[in-house]
């Protein structure tokens, strides 16, 4: 009997391909979490590992079969049927072996005797890329409270470096954090580490020991978030405008597709309607826009992290070469002047002390003439 | 890391290929295989800061195997790469298996076929996995990152390890064959009696239906079936003796195919589970060379390079200069020096 194509609609939570490896179609997170809990036994998701031989005993009771066939059907599926190797020889797992017949091990030692005789320089970005992940991995879980409630949903999302950049701009991510289903989007915005937040407006050529008494941040909070239509703003404090304001109704005169809008704090993951794999924006200091994409939904896991307190983790971060001083080299850059008399070009950075030095005489007074900024560089996250 | 998929692949397509001939899904001939193959090396050698990504990698190649559209004994092969190498992986803790939600009803098809049939190792490495808690259940198999720039070759299903169609042997099936009789009839008589009261009863726009519908269309399903047979090569003998070991199961499985295809004489179709026991293994070492000879004849399509030079045809020195790279210092040696040269160099 031939089956009816199921088409599932926005509604039904089943994520499906829009275009294949590339991103899905839009889905409720909070229905796709229902869909798997509603097919899974609780033992499936559960953070507790069950007893073997509980496992064996119900199996061979739902199958029919015997003790000796059990125990032989045991034997028969055991792991040690795969070992490669005689039990007593201790092998490194860290060298490719002699003579190898896989083509992966053809491929990976021709790679390593090409590295050893090149003398490449070891890459920072791939040796640290999985140091934050290791930090949280198979941690033992937590007991009380802390614990997330099993059948939670995990988000792993994306957050690229603003468009303005010129490197990287949609390829590496700058970081990677997980989110869990309960989090709001507040608490997303709140982990977002983008410099231009630390960012202090005002010349300081005069005084540049007064500490300056705001940063970007703190002045310009509004911020938004733009999922599938629906513009989410950050309205927690008064200061906070509705920056998608002008947006929306730009897209209402020009014939674009109806936009909505909603409240950051009050939508949390499990509301919302996604697609996983397709980029999105969150804008910030009302110009500084990122592109977002959420990479993976799913069901918690035993290995995963199961302290709530540690949650949004960061699980990668891009390590950016920083700035150093032009003068000394060693110290990264803190100001950034430009018109200056002292300096070999314009603009020009210097370290903390470099810059008193060169620019202020021993009572503090300002030489020459000069404009001065604080600079926080890029790498200040590393 | 991405050239190491391509080789992952073949790694992978090569070991199932090798169970694909032994013509048997139990699970210790995939471990005689893997043991040959010594397929748990595939992780020696990686760097320790990408073990991990090593091992998601490998874990996803298998995982496509073991879904649709590939047969029955290559899902089997599928499931029994994704426990071998799930338990070999040097990843500690280990890294996991991504089940996407949209293939879990395939999953507990494959489950239940398998029940059917009564291969109780699938089974149960299936239920040990699901309880060492080796999946993870996530939206898709895959990190989507919306990498659309990446040039995507459309990895080529092998097509030896594609499920034979059989949707037309399962859609005309003998139950619905009867009842298109029995409706047809009915038309018949229906039609009979009203033309019998009207005045013009030869208007030839009253014929709307064809005629013998019935049989055409079991005939056209023999056929396909028929043909369908003859193109894999394989022994006729599907109803002689069978393999000891395997006498419960395979005698339950005929005997229920048979009983379906004795009923309404259609087109003999055994279970998925069973399809792939083709020969009948009498554990000689004849008939599994016979197998091989005739094996999978895959049209090789040479290269765009070898054709090219085929179709040229150059010859002699020319072919053998065209072939290497040009050597400009050659352009300013004396014709003997430059002779010399290149003999030595072919030498």
């Amino acid at each position: 009997m031939a089956e009816s194509k199921q088409t599932p609609d926005a509604n039904t939570g089943i994520p499906e391909y829009e275009y294949i490896d590339v991103n899905t179609k839009p889905f409720h997170v909070g229905s796709f979490r229902d869909e798997w809990l509603a097919r899974l036994r609780p033992e499936d998701f559960s953070f507790q590992q069950e007893d073997e031989e509980t496992f064996e005993a119900n199996f061979a009771a739902e199958m029919g079969l015997g003790a000796d066939t059990m125990a032989e059907l045991k034997s028969a599926c055991s792991i040690d049927s795969l070992r490669c190797h005689p039990e007593d020889e201790q092998l490194s797992m860290d060298d490719v072996p002699s003579n190898p017949r896989l083509k992966t091990l053809i491929q990976r030692k021709r790679k390593q005797e090409r590295a050893s005789s090149h003398n490449i320089h070891k890459n920072r970005h791939d040796f640290y890329a999985d140091e934050l992940e290791r930090l949280t991995i198979g941690r033992p879980p937590e007991m009380g409270a802390d614990r997330i409630p099993k059948g939670e949903v995990l988000l792993t999302i994306n957050i690229y470096h603003p468009a303005v950049y010129e490197k990287f701009n949609f390829t590496r991510p700058c970081m990677t954090l997980l989110m869990t289903g309960s989090h709001t989007l507040t608490e997303l915005r709140d982990a977002i580490c983008c410099i231009s937040d630390l960012q202090v407006c005002g010349e300081f050529s005069k005084t540049p020991d007064v500490a300056p008494d705001f940063i970007s941040k703190d002045h310009f909070k509004s911020a938004f978030f733009f999922f599938e239509g629906v513009f989410y703003n950050d309205m927690r404090f008064p200061e906070c405008q509705d920056i998608s304001i002008t947006t929306v109704e730009w897209a209402k005169a020009h014939n674009f597709p109806q936009y909505s809008q909603a409240k950051m704090e009050d939508t949390r993951f499990v509301d919302l309607k996604v697609k996983v794999g397709f980029p999105y924006l969150y804008c910030h200091q009302g110009e500084c826009e990122h592109i977002i994409i959420i990479t993976d939904v799913r069901l918690f896991h035993k290995t995963d992290c199961l302290d709530k307190n540690l949650y949004p983790l960061l699980t990668h971060k891009h390590r950016s070469l920083t700035q150093k001083c032009a003068v000394c080299h060693v110290f990264i850059a803190r100001w950034y002047t430009t018109n200056d008399q002292f300096a070999p070009s314009d603009p020009c950075l210097f370290c903390d002390q470099c810059f008193r030095i060169l620019h202020y005489d021993t009572e503090g007074n300002k030489l020459g003439q000069f404009f001065a900024f604080p600079y926080t560089d890029r790498g200040a996250f590393n | 890391m991405d050239a190491s998929h391509k080789h992952v692949k073949a790694d992978c397509e090569a070991l199932l290929a090798r169970f694909q001939q032994t013509q048997s899904v139990r699970f210790e001939v995939f471990a005689n295989i893997w043991r040959e193959m010594k397929f748990s090396q595939i992780f020696r050698g990686v760097v320790k800061h990408e073990k991990r990504a090593f091992c998601h990698l490998v874990l996803n190649t298998a995982y496509c195997y073991f879904l649709p559209p590939f047969s029955f004994q290559i899902r089997v092969g599928g499931l029994y790469l994704l426990y071998s190498l799930y338990y070999t992986q040097t990843a500690s803790p280990s890294e996991q298996i991504h089940l996407a939600l949209k293939d879990w009803e395939e999953v507990k098809k494959f489950e239940n076929n398998a029940i059917d049939a009564q291969h109780m190792d699938a089974v149960y490495i299936l239920r040990h996995l699901m309880f060492c808690k080796a999946f993870r259940f996530t939206a898709m198999p895959t990190l989507l990152c919306f990498q659309t720039n990446k040039v995507k070759e459309r990895s080529v299903l092998r097509e030896e390890f594609i499920e034979r169609a059989s949707r037309p042997q399962e859609l005309i099936s003998s139950g619905l064959l009867e009842e298109m009789s029995n409706v047809s009839d009915l038309y018949e008589n229906m039609k009979a009696s009203v033309l019998s009261q009207m005045t013009t009863p030869g208007d030839s726009s009253f014929n709307l239906i064809r005629k013998d519908l019935v049989s055409q269309l079991s005939g056209t399903v023999q056929e396909f079936y028929n043909w369908q047979r003859e193109k894999e090569t394989f022994d006729e003998n599907e109803n002689s003796q069978e393999d000891t070991s395997q006498k419960v199961c395979s005698n339950r499985a005929e005997l229920l195919a048979s009983i379906k295809s004795k009923a309404f004489g259609e087109a003999p179709e055994t279970l998925k589970s069973r399809r792939h026991r083709r020969v009948e293994m009498n554990s000689t070492t004849e008939a599994s060379a016979a197998l091989l000879n005739q094996g999978y004849t895959r049209i090789l399509k040479q290269s765009l390079r070898k054709r090219t030079r085929d179709a040229l045809l150059l010859s002699g020195d020319v072919q053998m200069e065209s072939a290497s790279h040009t050597r400009i210092s050659l352009l300013a040696t004396l014709d003997s020096a430059s002779k010399k040269i290149l003999k030595e160099e072919r030498s």
